[in-house]
Protein backbone atom coordinates (compact mmCIF):
# COMPACT_ATOMS: atom_id res chain seq x y z
CA UNK A 1 0.00 0.00 0.00
CA UNK A 2 1.30 3.79 -0.65
CA UNK A 3 0.39 5.38 2.10
CA UNK A 4 -1.68 7.24 -0.04
CA UNK A 5 -5.08 9.25 2.04
CA UNK A 6 -8.70 6.98 0.92
CA UNK A 7 -10.39 8.95 2.99
CA UNK A 8 -10.78 12.36 3.49
CA UNK A 9 -8.27 14.26 5.74
CA UNK A 10 -10.56 14.97 8.57
CA UNK A 11 -11.21 11.34 8.96
CA UNK A 12 -7.92 10.22 8.90
CA UNK A 13 -8.10 8.27 12.51
CA UNK A 14 -10.23 5.89 10.21
CA UNK A 15 -7.64 4.87 7.47
CA UNK A 16 -6.90 1.25 9.16
CA UNK A 17 -10.57 0.17 8.80
CA UNK A 18 -10.76 0.73 5.11
CA UNK A 19 -9.65 -2.27 4.05
CA UNK A 20 -11.46 -4.39 6.73
CA UNK A 21 -14.86 -2.84 6.38
CA UNK A 22 -14.87 -0.46 3.46
CA UNK A 23 -15.76 -3.20 0.66
CA UNK A 24 -17.66 -1.39 -1.82
CA UNK A 25 -20.18 -4.05 -1.90
CA UNK A 26 -22.83 -5.35 0.74
CA UNK A 27 -21.50 -9.32 0.21
CA UNK A 28 -17.94 -7.77 1.25
CA UNK A 29 -18.83 -5.87 4.15
CA UNK A 30 -21.41 -8.86 4.99
CA UNK A 31 -18.09 -10.93 5.18
CA UNK A 32 -15.82 -9.14 6.84
CA UNK A 33 -18.55 -9.18 10.04
CA UNK A 34 -18.81 -12.82 9.70
CA UNK A 35 -15.25 -13.53 9.65
CA UNK A 36 -14.71 -11.14 12.66
CA UNK A 37 -14.35 -11.74 16.27
CA UNK A 38 -16.43 -9.72 18.61
CA UNK A 39 -13.62 -7.71 20.03
CA UNK A 40 -12.82 -6.67 16.26
CA UNK A 41 -16.42 -6.25 15.53
CA UNK A 42 -16.45 -4.02 18.43
CA UNK A 43 -13.50 -1.74 18.02
CA UNK A 44 -14.75 -0.36 14.06
CA UNK A 45 -18.21 -0.08 15.52
CA UNK A 46 -16.93 2.26 18.40
CA UNK A 47 -14.47 3.89 16.16
CA UNK A 48 -17.04 4.47 13.51
CA UNK A 49 -20.08 5.70 15.65
CA UNK A 50 -17.91 8.34 17.03
CA UNK A 51 -17.72 9.83 13.41
CA UNK A 52 -20.99 8.44 11.97
CA UNK A 53 -22.64 11.61 12.08
CA UNK A 54 -20.16 14.45 10.68
CA UNK A 55 -19.54 11.38 8.06
CA UNK A 56 -22.92 11.31 7.30
CA UNK A 57 -23.12 15.23 6.96
CA UNK A 58 -19.64 15.15 5.12
CA UNK A 59 -21.54 12.82 2.59
CA UNK A 60 -24.17 14.90 1.70
CA UNK A 61 -22.34 17.73 0.77
CA UNK A 62 -22.39 15.93 -2.51
CA UNK A 63 -24.88 13.94 -4.49
CA UNK A 64 -24.62 10.05 -3.55
CA UNK A 65 -24.61 9.27 -7.43
CA UNK A 66 -21.69 12.00 -7.44
CA UNK A 67 -18.84 11.22 -4.84
CA UNK A 68 -15.61 11.69 -5.01
CA UNK A 69 -13.64 8.79 -4.32
CA UNK A 70 -12.72 9.60 -0.72
CA UNK A 71 -16.18 10.38 -0.37
CA UNK A 72 -16.91 6.80 -1.48
CA UNK A 73 -15.02 5.31 0.70
CA UNK A 74 -15.77 6.69 3.77
CA UNK A 75 -19.90 6.01 2.65
CA UNK A 76 -18.60 2.52 2.43
CA UNK A 77 -17.66 2.66 5.75
CA UNK A 78 -20.67 4.40 6.90
CA UNK A 79 -22.54 0.87 5.57
CA UNK A 80 -19.88 -1.06 7.60
CA UNK A 81 -21.81 0.01 10.46
CA UNK A 82 -24.71 -2.12 9.13
CA UNK A 83 -23.14 -4.96 9.63
CA UNK A 84 -21.34 -4.40 13.02
CA UNK A 85 -25.46 -3.36 14.17
CA UNK A 86 -26.34 -6.51 13.46
CA UNK A 87 -23.47 -8.27 15.40
CA UNK A 88 -23.32 -5.55 18.54
CA UNK A 89 -27.08 -4.52 18.26
CA UNK A 90 -29.34 -7.89 17.58
CA UNK A 91 -27.19 -11.07 17.90
CA UNK A 92 -24.69 -10.36 20.75
CA UNK A 93 -22.20 -12.53 19.04
CA UNK A 94 -20.84 -12.16 15.37
CA UNK A 95 -23.43 -14.20 13.31
CA UNK A 96 -26.87 -15.57 14.27
CA UNK A 97 -27.36 -18.94 16.67
CA UNK A 98 -26.48 -21.94 14.80
CA UNK A 99 -26.30 -20.44 11.20
CA UNK A 100 -23.52 -21.79 9.12
CA UNK A 101 -20.16 -19.47 7.35
CA UNK A 102 -19.89 -19.29 4.77
CA UNK A 103 -23.44 -20.42 3.88
CA UNK A 104 -25.61 -20.36 0.48
CA UNK A 105 -27.06 -17.17 0.47
CA UNK A 106 -25.93 -15.17 -2.57
CA UNK A 107 -26.75 -11.81 -3.34
CA UNK A 108 -27.27 -11.96 -6.91
CA UNK A 109 -28.56 -8.05 -7.30
CA UNK A 110 -27.55 -5.49 -4.66
CA UNK A 111 -28.59 -1.75 -4.08
CA UNK A 112 -27.47 0.36 -6.85
CA UNK A 113 -25.08 2.37 -4.73
CA UNK A 114 -22.12 0.70 -2.94
CA UNK A 115 -24.63 -2.69 -2.73
CA UNK B 1 -59.81 -2.09 14.31
CA UNK B 2 -57.99 -0.32 16.78
CA UNK B 3 -55.22 -2.26 18.93
CA UNK B 4 -57.15 -2.53 22.09
CA UNK B 5 -59.99 -4.53 19.83
CA UNK B 6 -57.69 -6.42 18.26
CA UNK B 7 -55.65 -7.56 21.83
CA UNK B 8 -58.95 -8.74 23.00
CA UNK B 9 -59.44 -10.91 19.59
CA UNK B 10 -56.36 -12.66 20.38
CA UNK B 11 -58.02 -13.95 24.03
CA UNK B 12 -60.67 -15.94 22.13
CA UNK B 13 -59.53 -18.65 18.99
CA UNK B 14 -59.67 -17.83 15.64
CA UNK B 15 -61.18 -20.06 12.88
CA UNK B 16 -59.69 -19.63 9.75
CA UNK B 17 -59.15 -23.18 8.58
CA UNK B 18 -63.14 -23.68 8.76
CA UNK B 19 -64.20 -20.53 7.36
CA UNK B 20 -61.95 -21.47 4.05
CA UNK B 21 -63.72 -24.98 4.07
CA UNK B 22 -60.74 -26.97 5.03
CA UNK B 23 -60.57 -30.42 7.26
CA UNK B 24 -59.17 -30.04 10.61
CA UNK B 25 -57.29 -33.55 10.42
CA UNK B 26 -53.19 -34.04 10.00
CA UNK B 27 -52.02 -33.60 7.05
CA UNK B 28 -49.21 -35.84 4.81
CA UNK B 29 -46.04 -35.90 5.15
CA UNK B 30 -45.10 -38.19 1.83
CA UNK B 31 -45.59 -35.07 -0.70
CA UNK B 32 -42.74 -33.71 1.01
CA UNK B 33 -39.62 -36.05 0.94
CA UNK B 34 -41.43 -38.87 -1.99
CA UNK B 35 -39.09 -38.96 -5.35
CA UNK B 36 -42.65 -40.11 -7.01
CA UNK B 37 -44.72 -37.61 -5.74
CA UNK B 38 -42.06 -34.87 -7.00
CA UNK B 39 -42.16 -36.22 -10.86
CA UNK B 40 -45.99 -36.10 -10.68
CA UNK B 41 -45.83 -32.50 -8.87
CA UNK B 42 -43.06 -31.39 -11.69
CA UNK B 43 -45.15 -32.47 -14.56
CA UNK B 44 -48.98 -32.02 -13.00
CA UNK B 45 -48.28 -28.62 -10.79
CA UNK B 46 -44.78 -26.85 -12.42
CA UNK B 47 -45.73 -28.01 -16.23
CA UNK B 48 -49.17 -26.98 -16.31
CA UNK B 49 -49.55 -24.17 -13.56
CA UNK B 50 -48.96 -20.39 -14.65
CA UNK B 51 -45.56 -19.50 -13.32
CA UNK B 52 -44.39 -15.99 -12.37
CA UNK B 53 -41.17 -14.92 -13.60
CA UNK B 54 -40.28 -11.15 -13.41
CA UNK B 55 -41.52 -7.73 -13.86
CA UNK B 56 -42.16 -5.45 -17.00
CA UNK B 57 -40.27 -2.75 -15.59
CA UNK B 58 -37.19 -5.25 -15.87
CA UNK B 59 -37.31 -5.03 -19.29
CA UNK B 60 -38.60 -1.03 -20.66
CA UNK B 61 -36.66 -0.76 -24.22
CA UNK B 62 -36.95 -2.77 -27.64
CA UNK B 63 -34.15 -5.59 -26.93
CA UNK B 64 -34.09 -5.55 -23.14
CA UNK B 65 -34.21 -9.46 -21.99
CA UNK B 66 -33.79 -10.92 -18.78
CA UNK B 67 -33.25 -15.32 -18.62
CA UNK B 68 -34.86 -16.87 -16.45
CA UNK B 69 -34.70 -21.00 -15.11
CA UNK B 70 -37.71 -22.84 -14.93
CA UNK B 71 -37.36 -25.38 -12.13
CA UNK B 72 -37.59 -28.32 -11.58
CA UNK B 73 -37.66 -29.31 -15.43
CA UNK B 74 -34.11 -26.76 -15.62
CA UNK B 75 -35.84 -25.28 -18.87
CA UNK B 76 -33.92 -21.72 -19.47
CA UNK B 77 -36.29 -19.42 -21.02
CA UNK B 78 -35.53 -15.91 -22.25
CA UNK B 79 -38.32 -12.95 -21.82
CA UNK B 80 -37.80 -10.17 -23.82
CA UNK B 81 -39.42 -6.52 -25.41
CA UNK B 82 -39.34 -6.74 -29.16
CA UNK B 83 -39.57 -3.71 -31.60
CA UNK B 84 -43.25 -3.69 -31.28
CA UNK B 85 -43.12 -3.60 -27.68
CA UNK B 86 -44.87 -6.93 -27.23
CA UNK B 87 -43.17 -8.60 -24.69
CA UNK B 88 -42.51 -12.66 -25.49
CA UNK B 89 -40.94 -15.77 -23.99
CA UNK B 90 -38.73 -17.93 -25.54
CA UNK B 91 -37.02 -21.43 -24.86
CA UNK B 92 -33.23 -20.57 -24.90
CA UNK B 93 -32.45 -23.15 -27.50
CA UNK B 94 -31.14 -22.60 -31.34
CA UNK B 95 -32.68 -23.70 -34.18
CA UNK B 96 -29.55 -25.32 -35.47
CA UNK B 97 -27.83 -27.89 -33.18
CA UNK B 98 -29.70 -26.21 -29.59
CA UNK B 99 -26.84 -24.10 -27.97
CA UNK B 100 -28.13 -21.41 -25.62
CA UNK B 101 -28.64 -18.57 -27.32
CA UNK B 102 -28.22 -16.13 -24.43
CA UNK B 103 -25.66 -16.38 -21.69
CA UNK B 104 -26.43 -13.60 -19.54
CA UNK B 105 -28.47 -13.22 -16.23
CA UNK B 106 -29.95 -9.58 -18.04
CA UNK B 107 -28.95 -7.30 -21.50
CA UNK B 108 -30.69 -5.74 -24.52
CA UNK B 109 -29.85 -7.57 -27.89
CA UNK B 110 -32.20 -6.50 -30.78
CA UNK B 111 -30.17 -9.05 -32.96
CA UNK B 112 -29.59 -12.65 -30.82
CA UNK B 113 -26.73 -14.42 -31.98
CA UNK B 114 -26.12 -17.89 -31.18
CA UNK B 115 -22.04 -17.34 -30.32
CA UNK B 116 -21.88 -21.40 -31.19
CA UNK B 117 -22.29 -20.79 -34.94
CA UNK B 118 -23.92 -16.77 -35.04
CA UNK B 119 -27.23 -17.93 -36.27
CA UNK B 120 -29.14 -14.55 -36.11
CA UNK B 121 -32.60 -13.89 -34.62
CA UNK B 122 -34.60 -10.78 -34.65
CA UNK B 123 -36.32 -9.99 -30.93
CA UNK B 124 -39.08 -11.39 -32.28
CA UNK B 125 -37.50 -14.61 -32.61
CA UNK B 126 -37.16 -14.77 -36.30
CA UNK B 127 -34.33 -16.46 -37.84
CA UNK B 128 -32.52 -13.81 -39.75
CA UNK B 129 -29.37 -15.18 -41.15
CA UNK B 130 -27.55 -18.39 -41.14
CA UNK B 131 -24.05 -18.42 -41.87
CA UNK B 132 -22.69 -20.02 -45.02
CA UNK B 133 -26.47 -20.88 -45.80
CA UNK B 134 -25.45 -22.58 -48.82
CA UNK B 135 -24.13 -25.19 -47.46
CA UNK B 136 -27.15 -26.66 -45.97
CA UNK B 137 -29.85 -28.56 -47.67
CA UNK B 138 -32.70 -26.03 -47.95
CA UNK B 139 -33.38 -24.89 -44.60
CA UNK B 140 -36.91 -23.39 -44.35
CA UNK B 141 -36.13 -20.51 -42.55
CA UNK B 142 -39.63 -19.28 -41.36
CA UNK B 143 -39.86 -22.34 -39.61
CA UNK B 144 -36.55 -21.92 -38.06
CA UNK B 145 -37.28 -19.22 -35.11
CA UNK B 146 -36.86 -19.10 -31.67
CA UNK B 147 -39.53 -21.28 -30.02
CA UNK B 148 -41.82 -19.24 -28.43
CA UNK B 149 -43.12 -19.98 -24.68
CA UNK B 150 -46.39 -19.13 -23.73
CA UNK B 151 -46.23 -15.65 -21.88
CA UNK B 152 -49.14 -13.20 -20.92
CA UNK B 153 -48.85 -10.55 -18.29
CA UNK B 154 -51.03 -8.81 -15.47
CA UNK B 155 -50.42 -5.99 -13.52
CA UNK B 156 -47.01 -5.94 -14.64
CA UNK B 157 -46.14 -9.26 -13.48
CA UNK B 158 -44.73 -11.52 -16.00
CA UNK B 159 -45.46 -15.14 -16.26
CA UNK B 160 -44.78 -18.09 -18.55
CA UNK B 161 -46.92 -21.49 -18.66
CA UNK B 162 -44.69 -24.55 -19.89
CA UNK B 163 -47.85 -26.12 -21.72
CA UNK B 164 -47.40 -25.39 -25.53
CA UNK B 165 -51.14 -24.29 -26.12
CA UNK B 166 -51.97 -23.26 -22.04
CA UNK B 167 -55.37 -25.09 -20.75
CA UNK B 168 -56.49 -21.84 -19.37
CA UNK B 169 -55.70 -18.35 -20.08
CA UNK B 170 -53.91 -16.25 -16.99
CA UNK B 171 -56.81 -14.36 -16.00
CA UNK B 172 -58.98 -17.71 -15.44
CA UNK B 173 -55.74 -19.01 -13.30
CA UNK B 174 -55.56 -16.30 -11.40
CA UNK B 175 -59.60 -15.96 -11.18
CA UNK B 176 -60.99 -14.25 -7.84
CA UNK B 177 -57.42 -13.47 -6.73
CA UNK B 178 -56.63 -10.77 -9.50
CA UNK B 179 -59.75 -8.50 -8.46
CA UNK B 180 -58.62 -8.60 -5.33
CA UNK B 181 -55.16 -7.74 -6.24
CA UNK B 182 -55.97 -4.88 -9.42
CA UNK B 183 -54.87 -1.82 -8.97
CA UNK B 184 -52.14 -2.36 -6.30
CA UNK B 185 -49.32 0.19 -7.29
CA UNK B 186 -46.16 -1.51 -7.53
CA UNK B 187 -43.28 1.66 -6.25
CA UNK B 188 -39.91 1.12 -7.85
CA UNK B 189 -40.80 -1.75 -9.16
CA UNK B 190 -37.58 -1.32 -11.57
CA UNK B 191 -35.60 -1.87 -9.25
CA UNK B 192 -35.23 -5.56 -7.53
CA UNK B 193 -32.56 -6.31 -4.85
CA UNK B 194 -32.36 -10.39 -5.75
CA UNK B 195 -30.70 -12.78 -2.94
CA UNK B 196 -30.96 -16.13 -3.69
CA UNK B 197 -30.27 -19.73 -1.68
CA UNK B 198 -29.97 -23.08 -2.45
CA UNK B 199 -31.16 -25.16 0.23
CA UNK B 200 -31.21 -28.81 1.88
CA UNK B 201 -35.10 -28.98 2.05
CA UNK B 202 -38.10 -29.46 -0.27
CA UNK B 203 -39.20 -26.17 -1.52
CA UNK B 204 -42.93 -26.52 0.73
CA UNK B 205 -40.54 -26.38 3.23
CA UNK B 206 -39.25 -23.45 2.92
CA UNK B 207 -42.74 -22.14 1.55
CA UNK B 208 -44.12 -23.31 4.44
CA UNK B 209 -42.10 -21.18 6.54
CA UNK B 210 -42.88 -17.91 4.80
CA UNK B 211 -47.02 -18.20 5.00
CA UNK B 212 -46.94 -18.82 9.27
CA UNK B 213 -46.00 -16.67 11.76
CA UNK B 214 -46.07 -18.85 14.60
CA UNK B 215 -42.44 -19.66 14.14
CA UNK B 216 -41.02 -16.29 14.64
CA UNK B 217 -41.04 -15.94 18.70
CA UNK B 218 -39.31 -18.88 18.49
CA UNK B 219 -36.78 -19.05 15.47
CA UNK B 220 -36.36 -15.29 15.34
CA UNK B 221 -36.21 -14.51 18.52
CA UNK B 222 -33.57 -11.13 18.29
CA UNK B 223 -34.12 -10.79 14.85
CA UNK B 224 -37.95 -9.71 14.10
CA UNK B 225 -40.35 -11.18 17.02
CA UNK B 226 -40.40 -7.96 18.56
CA UNK B 227 -42.45 -6.93 15.12
CA UNK B 228 -44.68 -9.65 14.71
CA UNK B 229 -45.69 -10.66 18.44
CA UNK B 230 -46.47 -8.89 21.23
CA UNK B 231 -47.54 -9.60 24.87
CA UNK B 232 -51.30 -9.41 23.10
CA UNK B 233 -50.20 -11.68 20.53
CA UNK B 234 -48.06 -13.87 22.21
CA UNK B 235 -47.89 -16.79 19.25
CA UNK B 236 -48.27 -14.42 16.12
CA UNK B 237 -51.97 -15.66 15.66
CA UNK B 238 -52.91 -14.14 12.43
CA UNK B 239 -55.07 -11.11 11.78
CA UNK B 240 -56.71 -12.85 8.74
CA UNK B 241 -56.72 -15.32 6.05
CA UNK B 242 -58.63 -16.31 2.70
CA UNK B 243 -58.32 -18.78 -0.13
CA UNK B 244 -59.06 -17.93 -3.90
CA UNK B 245 -59.09 -21.20 -5.59
CA UNK B 246 -55.45 -22.27 -5.63
CA UNK B 247 -54.18 -18.82 -4.51
CA UNK B 248 -54.56 -17.76 -0.87
CA UNK B 249 -53.72 -14.96 1.16
CA UNK B 250 -52.87 -14.67 4.89
CA UNK B 251 -52.47 -11.03 6.94
CA UNK B 252 -50.00 -11.00 10.06
CA UNK B 253 -50.02 -9.06 12.87
CA UNK B 254 -47.29 -7.02 14.05
CA UNK B 255 -46.34 -3.62 15.54
CA UNK B 256 -46.39 -0.71 13.50
CA UNK B 257 -43.18 0.60 14.21
CA UNK B 258 -39.82 -0.50 15.51
CA UNK B 259 -39.19 0.65 19.09
CA UNK B 260 -35.99 2.22 19.47
CA UNK B 261 -33.48 1.41 21.89
CA UNK B 262 -31.22 4.29 22.56
CA UNK B 263 -28.30 1.61 23.50
CA UNK B 264 -28.39 0.95 19.75
CA UNK B 265 -25.75 3.52 18.21
CA UNK B 266 -26.38 2.38 14.59
CA UNK B 267 -30.31 2.30 15.15
CA UNK B 268 -30.48 5.74 16.24
CA UNK B 269 -28.08 6.97 13.66
CA UNK B 270 -30.38 5.94 11.10
CA UNK B 271 -33.50 6.27 12.54
CA UNK B 272 -33.96 8.74 14.93
CA UNK B 273 -34.78 11.54 13.02
CA UNK B 274 -37.91 10.07 12.34
CA UNK B 275 -39.34 8.08 9.25
CA UNK B 276 -38.57 4.94 11.24
CA UNK B 277 -41.43 3.05 8.99
CA UNK B 278 -40.97 -0.44 10.38
CA UNK B 279 -38.38 -2.57 10.81
CA UNK B 280 -39.44 -4.33 7.44
CA UNK B 281 -39.17 -0.78 5.35
CA UNK B 282 -36.79 0.93 3.20
CA UNK B 283 -39.11 3.66 1.66
CA UNK B 284 -40.28 6.05 2.79
CA UNK B 285 -44.37 6.53 4.43
CA UNK B 286 -45.03 9.16 2.17
CA UNK B 287 -44.13 7.08 -1.16
CA UNK B 288 -46.19 4.45 0.57
CA UNK B 289 -49.55 6.60 1.06
CA UNK B 290 -51.39 5.03 -1.86
CA UNK B 291 -49.76 1.62 -2.06
CA UNK B 292 -51.14 1.25 1.60
CA UNK B 293 -54.83 2.97 0.95
CA UNK B 294 -55.88 -0.52 -1.13
CA UNK B 295 -58.20 -2.32 -0.04
CA UNK B 296 -56.13 -5.92 -0.08
CA UNK B 297 -52.95 -4.15 1.84
CA UNK B 298 -53.57 -4.81 5.66
CA UNK B 299 -57.65 -5.72 4.72
CA UNK B 300 -58.42 -5.86 7.74
CA UNK B 301 -57.17 -2.46 8.43
CA UNK B 302 -55.84 -3.54 11.65
CA UNK B 303 -53.23 -0.99 13.98
CA UNK B 304 -50.71 -3.86 14.80
CA UNK B 305 -50.43 -5.37 11.44
CA UNK B 306 -46.65 -6.44 10.09
CA UNK B 307 -47.08 -7.85 6.80
CA UNK B 308 -49.64 -9.75 4.33
CA UNK B 309 -48.72 -12.72 2.35
CA UNK B 310 -50.18 -13.16 -1.36
CA UNK B 311 -49.31 -16.96 -2.37
CA UNK B 312 -49.74 -17.11 -5.74
CA UNK B 313 -50.25 -21.13 -6.54
CA UNK B 314 -47.63 -22.71 -6.58
CA UNK B 315 -44.24 -21.14 -6.02
CA UNK B 316 -44.44 -17.46 -5.19
CA UNK B 317 -45.32 -15.01 -2.62
CA UNK B 318 -46.09 -11.31 -3.60
CA UNK B 319 -46.05 -9.66 0.07
CA UNK B 320 -47.18 -5.98 1.41
CA UNK B 321 -45.56 -4.55 4.41
CA UNK B 322 -45.88 -0.93 5.80
CA UNK B 323 -42.78 -0.38 3.68
CA UNK B 324 -43.93 -1.56 -0.11
CA UNK B 325 -43.36 -5.25 -1.71
CA UNK B 326 -41.47 -7.70 -1.98
CA UNK B 327 -41.51 -11.43 -3.58
CA UNK B 328 -40.01 -14.88 -2.34
CA UNK B 329 -40.04 -17.75 -4.76
CA UNK B 330 -39.54 -21.05 -4.07
CA UNK B 331 -38.22 -23.75 -6.94
CA UNK B 332 -37.96 -27.44 -6.93
CA UNK B 333 -34.23 -28.57 -7.71
CA UNK B 334 -34.78 -32.66 -6.16
CA UNK B 335 -37.61 -33.84 -3.69
CA UNK B 336 -35.02 -32.61 -1.09
CA UNK B 337 -33.27 -29.79 -1.95
CA UNK B 338 -34.79 -26.26 -3.26
CA UNK B 339 -33.66 -22.92 -4.51
CA UNK B 340 -35.27 -19.72 -3.19
CA UNK B 341 -35.33 -16.47 -4.45
CA UNK B 342 -36.27 -13.04 -2.95
CA UNK B 343 -36.67 -9.83 -4.30
CA UNK B 344 -36.70 -6.39 -3.01
CA UNK B 345 -37.80 -3.06 -4.57
CA UNK B 346 -36.07 -0.29 -3.15
CA UNK B 347 -36.39 3.27 -4.04
CA UNK B 348 -33.19 4.78 -4.85
CA UNK B 349 -31.50 6.69 -1.71
CA UNK B 350 -31.79 10.23 -1.69
CA UNK B 351 -28.75 10.62 1.10
CA UNK B 352 -26.75 8.60 2.97
CA UNK B 353 -29.00 8.57 6.29
CA UNK B 354 -31.60 6.19 3.46
CA UNK B 355 -28.58 4.83 2.11
CA UNK B 356 -28.20 3.79 5.41
CA UNK B 357 -31.43 2.68 6.39
CA UNK B 358 -31.40 0.47 3.21
CA UNK B 359 -28.17 -1.13 4.26
CA UNK B 360 -29.67 -2.20 7.58
CA UNK B 361 -32.72 -3.35 6.04
CA UNK B 362 -30.85 -6.07 3.59
CA UNK B 363 -28.23 -6.80 6.58
CA UNK B 364 -31.64 -8.03 8.77
CA UNK B 365 -32.76 -9.79 6.00
CA UNK B 366 -30.29 -11.87 4.92
CA UNK B 367 -30.16 -12.50 8.75
CA UNK B 368 -33.89 -13.59 8.88
CA UNK B 369 -32.86 -15.44 5.86
CA UNK B 370 -30.50 -17.66 7.69
CA UNK B 371 -32.45 -18.35 10.51
CA UNK B 372 -35.29 -19.66 8.25
CA UNK B 373 -32.39 -21.30 6.31
CA UNK B 374 -30.86 -23.70 9.35
CA UNK B 375 -34.42 -24.09 10.21
CA UNK B 376 -35.53 -25.72 7.07
CA UNK B 377 -32.63 -28.01 6.64
CA UNK B 378 -33.63 -29.49 10.48
CA UNK B 379 -37.29 -29.65 9.59
CA UNK B 380 -36.17 -31.99 6.23
CA UNK B 381 -33.77 -33.82 8.13
CA UNK B 382 -36.82 -34.73 10.47
CA UNK B 383 -39.28 -35.25 7.74
CA UNK B 384 -36.78 -37.85 5.43
CA UNK B 385 -36.29 -39.89 8.67
CA UNK B 386 -39.82 -41.31 8.32
CA UNK B 387 -40.76 -41.43 12.14
CA UNK B 388 -43.58 -39.30 11.30
CA UNK B 389 -46.17 -39.86 8.28
CA UNK B 390 -48.38 -37.06 8.80
CA UNK B 391 -48.56 -33.08 10.68
CA UNK B 392 -50.46 -31.15 13.07
CA UNK B 393 -51.36 -28.21 11.59
CA UNK B 394 -53.17 -25.42 13.74
CA UNK B 395 -55.20 -22.67 13.02
CA UNK B 396 -52.38 -19.77 12.14
CA UNK B 397 -51.28 -22.44 9.70
CA UNK B 398 -53.86 -22.70 7.83
CA UNK B 399 -51.89 -21.21 4.60
CA UNK B 400 -50.10 -24.95 4.38
CA UNK B 401 -53.38 -26.72 4.87
CA UNK B 402 -54.29 -25.20 2.11
CA UNK B 403 -51.36 -25.45 0.07
CA UNK B 404 -50.90 -29.42 0.54
CA UNK B 405 -54.78 -29.81 -0.35
CA UNK B 406 -54.29 -27.65 -3.58
CA UNK B 407 -51.27 -29.74 -5.12
CA UNK B 408 -52.91 -33.05 -3.58
CA UNK B 409 -55.79 -31.66 -5.96
CA UNK B 410 -53.82 -30.36 -9.15
CA UNK B 411 -51.53 -34.00 -9.08
CA UNK B 412 -54.55 -35.50 -9.19
CA UNK B 413 -56.56 -33.77 -11.54
CA UNK B 414 -56.64 -34.70 -15.92
CA UNK B 415 -57.26 -31.03 -16.51
CA UNK B 416 -56.29 -27.37 -15.83
CA UNK B 417 -59.74 -27.39 -15.75
CA UNK B 418 -60.63 -29.71 -13.34
CA UNK B 419 -57.78 -28.58 -10.98
CA UNK B 420 -59.36 -25.44 -10.77
CA UNK B 421 -62.94 -26.40 -10.41
S1 LIG C 1 -26.07 -24.06 -32.30
FE1 LIG C 1 -26.68 -22.02 -32.57
S2 LIG C 1 -25.62 -21.44 -34.36
FE2 LIG C 1 -25.06 -23.52 -34.14
FE1 LIG D 1 -39.02 -17.32 9.23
Amino acid sequence: MSGAARLPQAFAELEPFVDSWGSHTTAGRLAARCERSMDEIRVFYEAMCARAEEAIGYVDRFGLDDLPDDARNLMALVLGLAQAHVAIEIHGQPRAPGTPWPNSIRIARGLPFLG
Amino acid sequence: MNITASARAFEGKTAFTEACGLGTGPVPLEPYRSPEFFERERVQVFERAWLLVGREEEIPAYGDYFSTELLPGGVSAILNRGKDGRIRAFYNTCSHRGSQVLDGPTGNARRIVCPYHNWTYAADGDLISIPDEASFFAVDKKRCGLTQMATETWEGWIFVNLQRQPEVDLRTFLGDFADRLAGVPYVAADKPIVLKADLDANWKVVQDAFIESYHIPAIHKKTIAQTFSSSENRFARLLDARTFGPHRTVSMYGNPTMPLDERNKVEMLAYASGDTGSLIAAGTSSQMAEFLDHPAVNPTRAGCWSMDVNNLFPNTQIDFGPGGFWVHQFWPLTPTTSRYEVRFYVPDALNARQRLQQELYVARVIEVVLEDLANVARTQRGINSSGKDEMQLQDSEVGIRHSVEQLLKWVEAETVTEALA
